[in-house]
């Protein structure tokens, strides 16, 4: 930060005045959607503590409606309580979400900052190879690898870690080359800073803040993937709870008792839509001007 | 021109022979025997060791590899194991159907996009506008299978308008065809229509923001004159976008197509992937990563016809 404040540059100026007014006064949508987020992230760790054993139903109270007998979202097609399933659905679906985001996170980030301070040969080589990830349609490749992996959590972080990866290797990148041949930069490699230290110390501070606005719009996105993935079968195995699988299974009673997959699908939606709106309102807060979608 | 199509071609080529790896690869790993099942149950060992050798999986995975992509390269992409016939044209035939939902949801997107991010960039402070934005951010989040939910039940069960399923009733013809696509269409063109009108509303603020706009309105041209010129210089970015969307559609409609029962590519993947079908599989996510490469192809070509500078950059 200190070599930021030294260099003088016009435009690392504008980025340091940028993030100063972030901080003093964040709009009001990134508290509220922050706290949503929170406190969604909060019912992922606590969520199945709370709800108990929501993977035995009473077939004698199957397809209650809202409010009957004491089920405040009434039951499934087995009989089992909806509100529980959900709280207790939180965990996948809150792990399927962020883990893949932090992890692709941290390993896009690393690729995109190298291949933005290698040689040219080594830069085409990262981003031609990526290029081959993006060519194929995001939710295509999640599917494909989901599908050779099999069912589980864990697979389904890997398959959408990986997808991932490219669009925010991606980002790191063009963040990244629009640092070089800034002073700052050229003062610390004069000072005979080595890459790893440069890329700690100059670029990662000044990349970070739109890496942080584009992986919280990608957490909404994963959880949408995640859900996705469960309900095509691919995801949680039953009778686990998870939000996309719930819709997968309570589908059947569509025509009949349609509130029943309707809520984790309008559930899900809205998380999504939550952690969208925190990254706008991070973004404007940044100042990132970058379509980052 | 000629040869920055050339040059966008030729450096299609390595990508493609990329996907095609990555594409053998992810099958390869798929769990299951393919010899049992096409075998089916009670095939002695004889049979699924003759089988095997046949089908070439006897030889190492770079030699297999090879076979695949030469008697791809020749139009044969192996034989459907769940319903043994040429894996090419029944992909082929789905991939058609998906063309037409995809081409359909294209013009709602277009439509829609359009018109949220228009208000939104031409009336930014009004209610309108505000309203046309916050439905665009709203509709980039929404998961397609929640809004097909949505739309089923609010809209196909209570007012009995739009079938549920499939592509033809039983008259058949377009307007048919236009009718049973119609929530299929909608449901997948809705995100793309949100980010179709972020980015109009985002360039139409940024060109009416501009010098030559003042220029424009000191020489006194019209104001209608005036939007033409800006809406002009919103028009690479908007391409460029709208290009992306068609291959996310391409590539999305997977659920769309799952849960309206539509005969497209996304519902013979989901069906392959479950029984295993590797030959349809491979050839289902190589056609699918072929047009979106294509895709790009065709959105960067055309973007350089409309901007000179991507031209000789």
């Amino acid at each position: 930060m200190t070599s930021i404040a030294v260099s003088g540059s016009e435009s690392t100026q504008a980025v340091t005045h940028a993030r100063r007014r972030g901080r003093r006064s964040l709009p009001w949508t990134v508290w509220v959607f922050g706290t949503v987020a929170g406190l969604m992230v909060l019912l992922g760790i606590f969520g199945p503590y709370i709800s108990g054993d929501v993977t035995a139903g009473n077939l004698q109270d199957r397809l209650l409606g809202i409010g009957q007998q004491g089920h405040l979202l009434g039951t499934d097609g087995q009989g089992r309580d909806v509100l529980g399933r959900l709280v207790a659905g939180a965990r996948p679906s809150m792990i399927a979400a962020i883990v893949p985001v932090l992890a692709a996170g941290a390993i896009g980030s690393a690729v995109g900052i190298a291949a933005g301070m290698a040689g040219q040969r080594v830069h085409s080589l990262i981003m031609r190879t990526l290029d081959v990830f993006y060519a194929f349609p995001a939710v295509l490749l999640a599917i494909a690898i989901a599908a050779s992996l099999g069912n589980g959590t864990l697979n389904t972080v890997i398959s959408l870690s990986i997808v991932l990866i490219p669009p925010i290797a991606r980002i790191a990148e063009t963040e990244t080359m629009q640092l070089q041949g800034m002073d700052f930069m050229e003062s610390a490699r004069a000072s005979g800073a080595g890459s790893v230290a440069i890329a700690r110390r100059q670029i990662l501070p000044n990349v970070l803040p739109a890496l942080i606005v584009y992986c919280t719009t990608l957490v909404g996105l994963a959880l949408v993937f995640a859900g996705g993935l469960s309900f095509l079968g691919l995801g949680v195995a039953p009778p686990n709870p998870e939000w996309g699988q719930m819709i997968n299974e309570q589908r059947q009673y569509m025509f009949t008792n349609p509130t029943i997959a309707l809520i984790p699908a309008v559930v899900i939606f809205a998380a999504s839509l939550v952690f969208n709106l925190l990254g706008d309102g991070l973004r404007d807060a940044l100042d990132i001007r970058r379509s980052t979608r | 021109m000629i040869r920055f199509v050339l040059r966008r071609l030729g450096y299609g080529v390595p990508v493609i022979f990329g996907v095609a790896v990555i594409v053998f690869a992810t099958v390869k790993i798929i769990p299951g025997d393919p010899v049992a099942l096409l075998a089916g149950a009670g095939a002695s060992e004889a049979t699924k060791d003759e089988l095997r050798s046949r089908m070439g999986l006897d030889d190492n995975l770079v030699m297999q590899f090879w076979h695949w992509l030469t008697s791809a390269l020749q139009g044969d992409l192996g034989t459907s194991i769940a319903q043994h016939r040429p894996a090419l044209p029944l992909v082929a035939d789905a991939f058609g159907n998906t063309l037409i939902l995809a081409a359909y949801a294209t013009v709602l997107a277009l439509l829609i996009g359009l018109i949220l991010g228009g208000v939104a960039g031409l009336r930014p402070r009004s209610i309108a506008g505000r309203v046309c934005s916050a439905i665009s951010s709203i509709s980039v989040s929404a998961p397609q299978y929640s809004v097909a939910l949505l739309l089923i039940i609010y809209v196909a069960l209570n007012t009995g308008m739009f079938p549920v399923s499939g592509m033809y009733g039983d008259g058949g013809g377009f307007v048919d065809l236009l009718w049973h696509g119609f929530l299929p269409a909608l449901t997948s063109a809705l995100v793309p229509a949100g980010v179709i009108g972020r980015v109009f509303r985002a360039s139409l603020l940024d060109a009416l923001g501009m010098d030559f706009v003042e220029a424009l309105r000191a020489r006194g041209l019209s104001e209608r004159r005036v939007l033409v010129h800006a809406v002009h210089n919103t028009l690479p970015s908007l391409l460029t976008m709208a290009g992306l969307q068609v291959g996310y559609l391409l590539g999305g409609v997977v659920f769309v197509e799952t849960i309206f029962n539509w005969p497209g590519l996304g519902l013979l993947l989901f069906q392959s992937i479950s029984a295993r079908d590797l030959p349809v599989t491979q050839a289902g996510v190589l056609i699918s990563a072929l047009s979106f490469v294509l895709i790009n192809i065709v959105v960067d070509t055309a973007h350089a016809l409309i901007d000179s500078r991507v031209r000789t950059s």
